[in-house]
């Protein structure tokens, strides 16, 4: 899986897109994992740019779940911005923006969370 | 045994599988190179005798005549040797009609027994009746002299008895040193008597060289005759083309040569191609008895003089008795006499089988092409095209070798090449297959080691399914003649196997619990954690009288031990049967429908539903309420409803909707079955990714007897 990142405003920006069900989350977790294991205190914050996401199941959610764990763990901050009308009929009825912090957009979440 | 059978692999499949057959390349072009030390040259042979009777020598006109010393004259004349004076006789016949050169294929070397002096020596006392007889030596002499006649010589690799030299060399003919060697050298010579080659204007010798005579069992077939050859080092003529030189008036011979040797002789106007040594290969044709004649009849004076006009007459033997036949390569057995009469009329013709000595270089540079194709082409195509392009390949080399014999006479080997690059061809073939049968032996093994963890998964998904089945209460048994309420329920699992389950239960003869969850996630740890959530779901809701608190609860045990970070959306409803009211808690799961008379409503879950049990841990989760009316049918519903997809769209909460509007006044079970139907049919036969889990539950209203 293809996780183009950039930077704006000392934010981490990463670009996820396409379906999150249970065939592609495993592969998911690992292009995740680089990127969370720099998601620490004093480091930049991880923000997932879902504009691409057209469909997330539950395990895509699952993953979200993990990594925002692991991000609180180590103090880092992790959220995620512009989500897709689908996806945010998912999250508005799983009430995933309370386990995840959602933004409307990355600009606005910059606001938030850069420098 | 399996050792060397993997060593012969090793060896075959070594550089790519070409490495071997460039050493069989290799050996195959030092064989074609030495040939004549194969068992190949027969074969070889042989395929140049069958271009021959595919096409022998026309013989158009018959310019040689065969008197034949044959069975009738031996009959009528006595034993041979014939006394001289019959010899001269017979030659007088000849003469008679003119022709153009006589040649007597054989040689007197001793004198005619004949002789008065000698049958004196042997009758003593017979001197004076004798006396006066002619000599036969001196009258056959005499007799010779009056025309143009050749002689025989034999030509002799040592002196033996009674050897006499030949008188009449060619005129000198300029040679290269260098390509003399290789003609025919003969240190001796058995000629006939000095007084017959004093009075005879030429000498031609008579030797052939049938071929593989040693090895053979049979006798060798004649398929090269010398043309020139030096006698106690003078050049001399074979007996026949010696005649054509008399007949043209006895001028030079020149000869044609290169740098490999001779190639060629040319007598007068006509020429002959010749191989390296000046053997000529004779293109055969048919044999003809046209063209022999009795001795005996032409003694006795059968034939009219003329017959012999304007022809060259041999004499020759032509009896059984006398022993003098060859093979052709036709499959004649023929007089050697026809042999002479052959060469006259290809000389006169100016045809030979061609096979210069750049038709070896030729061959090996078709042998080296074809090998080297097959080598880039065999491993690259698969076996079935390889055969053909092998078939092609010998195909053309065998055809091309009858097309240049059909168009000029050339002697070029097919066969041969086509059984040198054979194991050139099965080598590749071979590395080619090996290498095939490795790759189906691996592909097999990887489809069984697939197959047997599919097997393997299928097993333990179906155990899953078996688990997650088997928990499920049956709401039909359950509540057999409950008259205040109705439930219906299904669960599909799908085949991956998912986490969903629903549950309904009386926490008391008034309240009726009913939940539906949906683990996160698919197979078996989904289905075991279904199992965990859904018990301890039960336990904690029958614990609890304040149904938020028993949900907060539920969420704290199952995160106690959730090593592999799953999470369940739950609704979780408690209805009183008697009065309608509905308390409920929703952990991340899609709102249930209401259908009350013609509407479809929503349970109102915006303002208290928390995450998904799990999610956070410790989430202290608000309960809502709402009360139903009598004949309220509520619908509990997960994912599998609402997101299944024929591929494209998913099946939505509108359409489900619309689907609980139409639904006909039956049984909530048949209900389900319905909406079931109504999704499978959107589905359109796509394989469903998620379980389909619908709980229906229709409030009657109070019991009327209370």
């Amino acid at each position: 899986m293809n996780l183009p990142i950039r930077e704006q405003s000392g934010v981490l920006i990463v670009e996820v897109g396409g379906r999150i069900d249970h065939s592609i989350a495993e592969e998911f977790t690992r292009a995740l994992e680089p990127l969370l294991a720099n998601c620490r205190q004093g480091q930049a914050p991880v923000l997932l740019d879902f504009s691409g996401v057209i469909y997330i199941s539950s395990a895509g959610l699952r993953v979200l779940m993990m990594a925002s764990r692991q991000a609180k763990a180590q103090q880092g901050s992790f959220a995620i911005a512009a989500l897709t009308p689908l996806v945010q009929e998912v999250f508005t009825i799983s009430r995933f923006n309370l386990i995840v912090p959602c933004y409307a957009s990355v600009d606005a979440a910059c606001k938030v969370l850069g420098k | 045994m399996s050792r060397l059978t993997a060593l012969a692999a090793a060896l075959l499949r070594a550089g790519r599988g070409r490495l071997f057959p460039v050493v069989l390349l290799a050996i195959a072009a030092g064989l074609l190179h030495n040939i004549e030390r194969t068992p190949l040259h027969n074969l070889q042979a042989g395929q140049f005798d069958r271009y021959q009777r595919l096409q022998p020598r026309q013989r158009e006109n018959e310019p040689v005549i065969v008197v034949g010393i044959d069975s009738q004259s031996l009959v009528a004349h006595g034993q041979w040797p014939w006394p001289r004076d019959l010899v001269a006789r017979l030659l007088t016949r000849i003469q008679a009609g003119e022709p153009l050169a006589v040649g007597l294929d054989f040689v007197f070397a001793e004198r005619d027994q004949h002789a008065p002096e000698l049958i004196a020596r042997r009758l003593p006392g017979s001197a004076h009746l004798l006396h006066g007889l002619p000599d036969p030596d001196a009258v056959l002499a005499e007799v010779v002299g009056r025309a143009p006649t050749t002689l025989a010589v034999v030509g002799l690799s040592r002196e033996l008895p009674g050897a006499r030299k030949p008188l009449h060399p060619l005129p000198a003919v300029t040679m290269d040193p260098a390509a003399t060697t290789a003609l025919p050298h003969f240190a001796s010579a058995l000629a006939s008597r000095p007084e017959l080659q004093a009075a005879a204007g030429s000498e031609g010798f008579i030797n052939a060289t049938p071929d593989n005579l040693a090895s053979h069992g049979e006798r060798g077939i004649l398929r090269r005759v010398p043309t020139l050859a030096f006698i106690h080092d003078q050049p001399y003529l074979s007996l026949p083309l010696e005649m054509v030189r008399q007949a043209l008036g006895g001028g030079q011979v020149a000869v044609d040569q290169g740098s490999a040797g001779m190639r060629g002789i040319r007598i007068g106007d006509y020429h002959l191609p010749t191989q390296a040594n000046g053997e000529l290969l004779l293109h055969f044709g048919k044999s003809s008895a046209n063209y022999y004649l009795s001795a005996a009849d032409v003694l006795a004076g059968v034939h009219p003089p003329e017959i012999f006009a304007s022809r060259f007459v041999i004499v020759g033997f032509n009896s059984i008795g006398l022993q003098d036949r060859v093979i052709s390569p036709l499959g004649d057995s023929l007089p050697g006499v026809d042999i002479h009469a052959q060469v006259i009329e290809s000389l006169l013709e100016q045809t030979a089988l061609r096979r210069p000595h750049w038709m070896p270089l030729v061959e090996m540079s078709a042998l080296l092409f074809g090998g080297l194709l097959l080598i880039a082409a065999v491993p690259a195509l698969r076996p079935r095209y390889a055969v053909f392009t092998f078939a092609g390949l010998s195909l053309s080399l065998v055809s091309s070798g009858y097309l240049a014999f059909l168009a000029g006479r050339w002697l070029f080997d097919g066969p041969s090449l086509s059984v040198l690059l054979a194991p050139v061809f099965m080598a590749l073939l071979g590395s080619t297959l090996i290498a095939a049968d490795a790759r189906r032996r691996e592909a097999e093994r990887q489809l069984q080691s697939s197959r047997e963890e599919a097997a393997r998964v299928a097993g333990e998904l179906d155990a899953a399914r078996k688990i997650q089945m088997g928990l499920l209460p049956d709401p039909e048994k359950c509540f057999a003649g409950e008259a205040r309420f109705a439930i219906g329920a299904v669960l599909e699992p799908a085949r991956a196997v998912g986490g969903d389950y629903y549950d309904c239960f009386m926490l008391d003869r008034q309240r009726l619990c009913i939940a539906i969850g949906d683990v996160s996630g698919k197979g078996v740890p989904a289905s075991l954690f279904m199992a965990i959530s859904k018990t301890l779901g039960g336990t904690l809701a029958r614990r609890h009288d304040d149904l938020a608190a028993a949900v907060h609860d539920i969420e704290r045990e199952l995160s106690r031990e959730n090593p592999a970070y799953l999470f369940v959306t739950a609704f979780i409803a408690i209805l009183d049967v008697e009065s309608g009211t509905l308390d409920y808690v929703c952990a991340g799961h899609d709102a249930p429908m209401l259908k009350r008379g013609a509407d479809i409503l929503r349970i109102d879950t915006d303002t208290i539903a928390g995450p998904p049990l799990c999610a956070l841990g410790d989430y202290p989760y608000i309960a809502g309420r709402c009360t139903l009316s009598p004949g309220d049918l509520l619908c509990l519903f997960t994912d599998g409803v609402s997101e299944a997809g024929d591929g494209g769209e998913l099946f939505g909460t509108q359409r489900l909707a619309d689907c609980l509007a139409t639904l006909p006044d039956n049984s909530p079970s048949q209900q389900c079955a319905l909406i079931r139907d109504a999704v499978r049919r959107f589905e359109a036969g796509a394989a469903p990714a998620d379980d389909l889990t619908l709980l229906l539950l229709r409030w009657n209203g109070p019991l009327s007897g209370y």
